[in-house]
Parts: C-alpha cells; structure tokens; sequence
C-alpha cells in the first residue's frame, strides 16, 4: 500500500463532524477510487460530460463506487447543450443502471468565469447553478 | 456527510464540487471545502484569490497517529479534532465555508 495514498485515505476518512458537509473534489480521473480513497464518503457523485468516452469512465466510476460499498453514488451530467445530448446521456444511464441526481446545462457564463479563473456568479439566471441545487436538494441538503 | 465529487479532467468536476459547497452555505449549512485534486483549483470556483490559495497549508500525514479500530486493527486517526484540523489548515471562504486544500501525492513511480 502506497503510504501517500493511505495518507490521503485516512485523512478523508477522518474530517467528518456532526452538522458539517464535507464537498471533495478529488483528483480526476478513477485512480482515487480503485485504491479506496473515496471509501468512507457518504455519496459520489460522478461528473459527466455528454459523449461517449466520458460516460464510459462514469459508468466506470459509478461501479468502483458500488465496489466500495458507498451508500449513494449517482452521476451528475454537466454541459449538455441541446435536448438530444440530454437524451443521450439518460439513455446511456438508464441502460447501465445509473441514478441521475443533476443535469447541468452548459452555461456560459460558468465558461466564463472558469477562463478567467473567478468565482461564477450564482445569482439570478443561471440555469446551471439552479440545477446544482437541486443535486443539494435531492441529497436531502 | 460527506461528499466526494469524481468525474474526468475536464469534465466540469471542479466547478460542480465549488457550486455545490457554495450553495449549501447559502442555504445554511457549514461545510468544508476539501481541494483533493493534484492540480487544485477548487479554491478558484469558491472565490478565493489564487495568492490565498497558496497560502493555505495542506493537511499532511503529520497530523495522523497511528491508533488500533474496533477488530484491533493498526490504523491511522487524526491527532487533532476535524474541527480543530479545519480552524488549523483552512482558509474560510464565506458564510460557513471553510476551503481545506489536501497535500499533493507524487504519483509517478509510485505504487
């Protein structure tokens, strides 16, 4: 066992705190999840983009996040663009068992504000922020 | 809860993971905001200016000891409470939004 990694594991493992949420961005990629890192979260939630090699290393995700026995692991599907890539990707989860706790649209501003390296603005208007609160809300959050 | 946000490069994991910490806050919860990606730019999507960012001390194996679980196994623990870990090493980062940044893992040659 890789002591960094085991490292990285126990640490995650132990920031939890009563009335606390705690959101990891963990490293992209599924290297974090076949050496268990993720093990001792509550939820995963697997980003994915709408073409296929992207949902293919979602599905991925999702079942090494089974295999870890995490309590709730969903996808959330992030930039589509049009209706049809919104199909795609239900049909694509629905096919693979795959539970869809968002659909974020793509959103310029979001694109934005990633170029410039700032914060997006969640106000009024955002169709993609409002979508990520509803992943809040399906979380019971 | 704990939360733990996957997905490719690219694939829009990081502003995801920002978006959802910072609307939880809003919507009144604490949480910590935990950057575990090698390339961190977690603190970017949160509005925390990057000088800031690379001021934040990374949670190390240092803080861990070794302790024995519940089967009498070896394990690790935190020497410190989390809330104490959290007050120690992050950076708040808005109404009850603590940004924690995880220590960089060398991947190559690893195993």
């Amino acid at each position: 066992m890789c002591g960094a990694h085991a490292a990285v594991r126990h640490l995650l493992g132990e920031m939890q705190e009563p009335n606390v949420i705690t959101v990891i961005d963990m490293e992209a990629g599924l290297e974090h999840l076949s050496r268990g890192t993720d093990r001792h979260v509550d939820a995963l939630l697997v980003v994915a983009e709408p073409y296929f090699k992207a949902l293919e290393t979602a599905r991925r995700c999702v079942e090494l996040g089974r295999e870890l026995k995490i309590p709730r692991v969903a996808a959330v599907a992030n930039k589509f663009r049009t209706d049809s890539d919104l199909a795609a990707v239900r049909e694509y989860a629905a096919a693979h068992n795959i539970e869809i706790l968002g659909e974020v649209p793509y959103e310029e501003k979001i694109q934005k504000a990633d170029l410039t390296g700032a914060a997006p603005d969640l106000g009024e208007r955002n169709p993609a922020a409002a979508a990520i609160e509803k992943v809040a809300v399906a979380l019971g959050l | 809860m704990k939360i733990a946000i996957a997905g490719k490069g690219g694939s829009g994991k990081t502003t995801i993971a920002g978006i959802l910490a910072r609307l939880l806050s809003q919507r009144g919860h604490e949480v910590w905001a935990i950057d575990a990606d090698s390339n961190p730019n977690l603190g970017a999507t949160i509005g925390v200016p990057l000088e800031r960012v690379k001021a934040i001390r990374p949670l190390e194996a240092g803080i861990l000891k070794e302790a024995t679980d519940e089967k009498g196994q070896r394990t690790m623990q935190l020497a410190l409470e989390p809330r104490e870990v959290a007050r120690k090493f992050g950076l708040p980062a808005g109404d009850r939004l603590t940004l924690l940044l995880m220590g960089t893992v060398d991947h190559a040659g690893e195993g």
